[in-house]
């Protein structure tokens, strides 16, 4: 059975035979083509090193080439996701002849290659929409992923950068080094990790609060032109984040835009330090993070709040509750069942947003008691600045490995205690 | 009955591994040749088939590097040459080169502070065809920067990446701009500020440098930084004061370009605003070397890194010594000539330097002043970001320690 | 009664109007400082002392430098097909997450969900080398990929919608011996036109506002930029005083056909999202 599609060459399943056979072919091909190169020195990510040979004739130190480790790592992850993918494909086939033998053997009918893909669109339909998708997601995201994980347990820093060093594997060293070995990284990680929650609440709630106060004050029945108000609201969305954000950066400056008009109006003598001081930029960045994202919370919220059926409302005012209390007795539990999902989502979008911090502040105020970072960082823009700045993609790996484990516990847990997620059915 | 998966799994790893196959061979041919025992014979190119060199440069480069390597091409008949222009800003070069070596520039420009990460990582061919010649012909401080232990790995291009003093020749004297203390005086009289971006490792430097501190690195690479001394503790009294001072404004390049002339009578900056600023002062417009500081009473004359742009061959080239023929092309005097009529970009070659008309731009000629004060910038990249902090926190009147504030810069600037 | 409807009618207004200049005023620096005649990210004064279209001018015909025609149509082009690819994608992952009952369902929901949380730019350099070894670095269908290539995970808003289209519509087509196949193309899909413009205004967008990844992707490959790569490098160190100005007035070109399919599309982007909970 070295030979795949053999068995549905033999019940005359011409065009999946085929297939099968291409597929291997176009495998092997791979494999010893490409990956084997590789996939061969996965266990040390190359021995030679590029080196140089003096050129007598031509008077240069002629470049020999080495190992490329980060080459090796990557076209290995690749190679053996290939294999695997390749193994499951021989284990169909042979299942397949397996069935064909049997359904061959009880007298009964062989699906033709036509019914096969019929089914497709049928029974099968799942299978069909999920492949474009989901190979998709394979490439561009699950690959990377493994192979940014694998990066965690390298020593792939400035000191070992191809193509004239090697970099190789060293174990846990880089989680040891964040949580026992460096005081400093230990200090900073935790610091930054801090902040990163506390921002990601604020940022979360406030835009929920804040937005959907707005979406009721536009909703109100005594407001008019209400389409007219949710338009100059969302003007703002339009404009990119990293223009709006450098402009507003920059009006925030000591003798920034903002400072001079406030110093004009006579408010302030003297300018405020907006972006320089600690808890001076840490509100500031909370308040323009609602700058942009109410208008957003505003008009999700704006939909849900029409669909609330407005006798609850009217039974309310007949028991006498005030406007208040009829926010927090039927708006609110409303809004809260229906919004949980992208609440959840908003969240871990927060934890991650390297937009408004990286383009508004860059991490500042810096901190001489961090490693790297400053007093606004999330670890998701300290990540960044690890990897672009001091190339220590390693330690930026594992980092994000932590960020990445913390937020997709919290979240598959939460989303899937959600009402909303555990009644998926419940209109069906 | 899972034959229909296996259907289309089969068909997609056709597909995919047939896209990644027909790719193979050719990449195995650019950037993967099997390591052998014998240098690989450089492409000796038949006559007739064309040389193929990717050149890159800043935006604002690119039209004068068209006009030079045409020149180039013209200059040298004997191969025919094809030329490719990428567009990668300096500060970038070394970034974009990392993430691909293969597929970056056969040529391409970079500050010299990023030479020693691009040396570990054995991006760059050693200058050595004529290198007695280009050694001759570049200010010492340039080939310096274009070193490491010794060797000389980039072909200097210019010789401007530093910084003085600009100021407005309305408000403050030449006797003025001499010390510090003279400028934040006749500031403060005319109710103008004084910009320098303190939170700025670059800049900040200068303070320490002047009051005899060392920013360099050992023999082994590691950085060697004593701020944390007796004359870096007076140099960040000094500091502070200039901070503290009513007359000071931080804030990068813009705020002074834009400011200049209207509420900012002198800044600290580089010869890059050097034209924006003499289109707003006009007949006022003043450069000067820094001025001294006091410094535990005396006057102290702050120093600065001078820096410069260099083009690098890159190791992985299929035409060393092509490239490496171009490179000296775009370094040489003409080039040099050439872009600082076009761009305004200081020489490093020392004719070019000595001609009447880099001679008599005032801002340049106030770099040179500022050069006999300025080191090499022998920096890793862990510096800045702790220097910032420390100047971020004097910007924002911190009361802190200063010893201890040093010490911890100190200890994150020379970490392993 | 009706005095105090009105005084409250009016206060609200009132408020409205102060909330809309606070976020207005940063929209209004941004146009003010696209017409402004002196050059400069910065000035020590608040109103410019000239106004001038050739902010705007220089955009069209100063491209030598920073070909923002090109760029533009670059980024439309991209847009466009990563609307409507993301767009396919989304809308069929969700509607089998949503209908279509098969085992590992749950498990994959979950992963993807996941996925979607991993920083993504850590994985930049990873693909830019996977996508060199298909040989399409550098090209726009690359960065059609990359935008696209995450579609799968964004499934939760459109699958939240399909879930409240009721069950008994496809069972009425089944009976008429209609396959999943024609269900989804003639029942589901003409049923969510607010979803489908939700996906797409999102889809839509993203080309216009990332630069990060284009930077890796497309390298030194100038002619590939799209605008928003193309405007990050206009206020580098070196350009920003001699072309902030314009990069305010391309700022507001990009943000002008945004802003018009949002107006256009506002009433499916507001019951898109919410219209999958809306019988809650």
């Amino acid at each position: 059975m070295l030979v795949m599609g053999s068995g549905c060459f033999r019940f005359r399943q011409f065009g999946k035979g085929l297939l099968y056979l291409l597929s291997e072919l176009a495998f092997f091909r791979f494999f010893f083509g490409f990956g084997w190169k590789y996939l061969s020195h996965f266990d040390t990510l190359g021995e030679n090193k590029q080196f140089k040979v003096w050129n007598e004739e031509l008077q240069i130190y002629q470049r020999v080439p080495g190992d490329n480790s980060m080459l090796i790592l990557l076209f290995s992850v690749l190679t053996i996701a290939a294999t695997i993918l390749f193994i499951y494909l021989w284990y169909l086939n042979l299942k397949s002849a397996g069935e064909l033998c049997l359904l061959d053997a009880q007298g009964r009918h062989i699906p033709s290659f036509r019914e096969d893909l019929r089914s497709l669109l049928d029974s099968r339909f799942h299978i069909t929409l999920l492949a474009a998708p989901v190979m998709s997601l394979v490439a561009f995201t699950v690959l990377p992923i493994v192979f940014m994980v694998l990066i965690a347990f390298t020593n792939f820093d400035s000191n070992h950068q191809p193509p004239g060093e090697l970099f190789t594997w060293t174990g846990l060293s880089n989680v040891t080094d964040i949580f026992l070995g460096n005081q400093t990284k230990t200090h900073t990680f935790f610091g930054v990790f801090g902040w990163t929650i506390v921002w990601a609440i604020l940022a979360t709630f406030t835009n929920y609060i804040l937005g959907m106060l707005l979406a009721i004050l536009i909703n109100h029945k005594l407001v008019k032109l209400k389409k007219m108000w949710r338009t100059l609201f969302v003007i703002s969305i339009a404009i990119p984040q990293f223009v709006s954000l450098l402009l507003i950066s920059r009006a925030l400056e000591p003798m920034g835009a903002v400072n001079i008009a406030l110093m004009k109006l006579g408010w302030i003598t003297a300018p405020l330090p907006f972006l320089t001081d600690k808890t001076l930029a840490r509100i500031c960045v909370v308040v323009i993070n609602m700058w942009i994202g109410i208008p957003y919370t505003m008009l999700t919220v704006s939909g849900v709040l029409m669909n609330i059926p407005s006798d609850l409302y009217e039974s309310a005012e007949l028991d006498g509750a005030g406007p208040f209390r009829r926010f927090t007795n039927i708006t609110l539990p409303y809004m809260i069942f229906v919004t949980a999902p992208a609440t959840i989502t908003t969240f871990v979008g927060n934890i991650n947003n390297f937009n408004v911090i990286y383009l508004l502040t860059r991490g500042g105020p810096f901190a001489l008691d961090y490693y790297q970072a400053g007093k606004t960082d999330l670890l998701v823009t300290w990540l960044y600045k690890l990897t672009v700045d001091q190339h220590d993609y390693a330690l930026a790996s594992t980092i994000g490995i932590f960020i990445f484990m913390i937020v997709s516990t919290l979240s598959i847990t939460v989303y899937n205690h959600t009402s909303a997620v555990k009644k998926e059915d419940m209109f069906q | 009955m899972k034959k229909v998966l296996s259907l289309f799994l089969a068909a997609a790893l056709i597909v995919c591994l047939c896209a990644c196959g027909t790719q193979s061979g050719q990449t195995q041919q650019s950037e993967q040749q099997p390591a052998q025992n014998e240098p690989a014979a450089p492409a000796e190119e038949p006559a007739g088939e064309p040389v193929h060199l990717k050149v890159w440069g800043s935006q604002a480069d690119q039209e004068l590097l068209k006009e030079l390597c045409e020149a180039f091409a013209a200059e040298h008949p004997e191969s025919t040459w094809e030329f490719e222009y990428g567009v990668v800003d300096e500060d970038d070069a070394q970034a974009r080169y990392l993430e691909d070596p293969a597929a970056a520039a056969d040529v391409f420009s970079f500050p010299d502070d990023q030479l020693l990460i691009l040396v570990q990582a054995d991006a760059l061919y050693e200058v050595t065809r004529n290198h007695d010649a280009i050694a001759a012909a570049n200010a010492a401080g340039t080939i310096n920067a274009a070193s490491c232990n010794g060797v000389l790995y980039g072909y200097p291009m210019t010789a401007d990446n530093g910084y003085y003093l600009y100021y407005d020749k309305s408000v403050l004297t030449e006797d003025d701009v001499k010390t510090l203390d003279g400028i934040l005086a006749a500031a403060n009289s005319a109710g103008k500020q004084v910009h320098m971006d303190i939170s700025n490792g670059w800049y900040l430097a200068s303070f320490f440098l002047g009051n005899g501190c060392q920013l360099t690195l050992d023999a082994d690479g590691s950085q060697i930084c004593d701020f944390n001394n007796a004359n870096g503790l007076a140099a960040a009294e000094a500091i502070r004061a200039f901070c503290n001072d009513p007359a000071f404004i931080t804030g990068d390049d813009s705020m002074l370009q834009g400011g200049i002339g209207d509420n900012i009578c002198a800044g600290v900056s580089g010869p890059w605003t050097s034209a924006s600023i003499k289109e707003k002062l006009g007949d006022n417009f003043g450069a000067a070397k820094l001025p001294t500081f006091t410094c535990n009473g005396r006057q102290v004359q702050m120093g600065s890194f001078l820096g410069c742009k260099l083009l690098g061959v890159n190791s992985q080239t299929r035409h060393p010594v092509e490239a490496m023929m171009l490179a000296e092309y775009l370094t040489g005097e003409q080039a040099q000539l050439r872009r600082f009529e076009v761009l305004g970009y200081g020489p490093s070659n020392i004719n070019a330097a000595a001609s009447p008309a880099v001679a008599a731009d005032p801002a340049l000629s106030a770099l040179a002043e500022q050069s006999r004060f300025a080191i090499s910038q022998h920096v890793l990249g862990q510096y800045w970001t702790p220097a910032e902090a420390f100047g971020a926190e004097l910007e924002a009147h911190s009361e802190g320690d200063l010893q201890q504030m040093l010490d911890q810069l100190v200890e994150q600037a020379t970490a392993k | 009664m009706s005095r105090r409807k009105k005084l409250t009618g009016i206060a609200l207004h009132v408020l409205l109007t102060v909330l809309a200049i606070l976020w207005l005023v940063p929209v209004f620096w941004l146009v003010l400082s696209s017409f402004r005649e002196e050059k400069g990210a910065y000035t020590s004064y608040l109103w410019p002392k000239g106004f001038t279209l050739a902010n705007y001018q220089r955009l069209f015909t100063d491209t030598r430098l920073f070909n923002f025609p090109r760029w533009f149509l670059n980024t439309l082009f991209v847009a466009c097909c990563c609307c409507v690819i993301t767009t396919i994608l989304t809308l069929m992952v969700a509607y089998v997450y949503s209908r279509l009952r098969f085992p590992a369902r749950k498990a994959l929901m979950n992963v993807s969900l996941v996925l979607g949380m991993f920083p993504g730019f850590m994985s930049m350099i990873a693909i830019y080398h996977f996508l060199k070894a298909i040989g399409l670095d550098q090209t726009l269908l690359a960065l059609i990929l990359v935008y696209s290539g995450g579609a799968a995970l964004n499934y939760y808003i459109a699958k939240g919608f399909f879930d409240t289209i009721p069950k008994s519509l496809d069972e009425a087509a089944m009976l008429d011996g209609a396959t999943n196949h024609i269900i989804f193309w003639k029942i589901i899909l003409p049923n969510s036109k607010p979803i489908v413009a939700n996906t797409a205004i999102k889809a839509f967008i993203a080309p216009w506002v990332d630069f990060i990844f284009v930077s890796v992707i497309m390298k030194d490959n100038y002619k590939n930029y799209t605008v928003a790569k193309g405007l990050s490098t206009m206020v580098d160190k070196a350009n920003i005083f001699e072309y902030y100005t314009a990069f305010c007035a391309a700022a507001v070109l990009i943000s002008i056909p945004i802003v018009l399919l949002f107006i256009r599309l506002q009433k499916y982007y507001v019951g898109g999202v919410t219209a999958g909970s809306s019988k809650g």
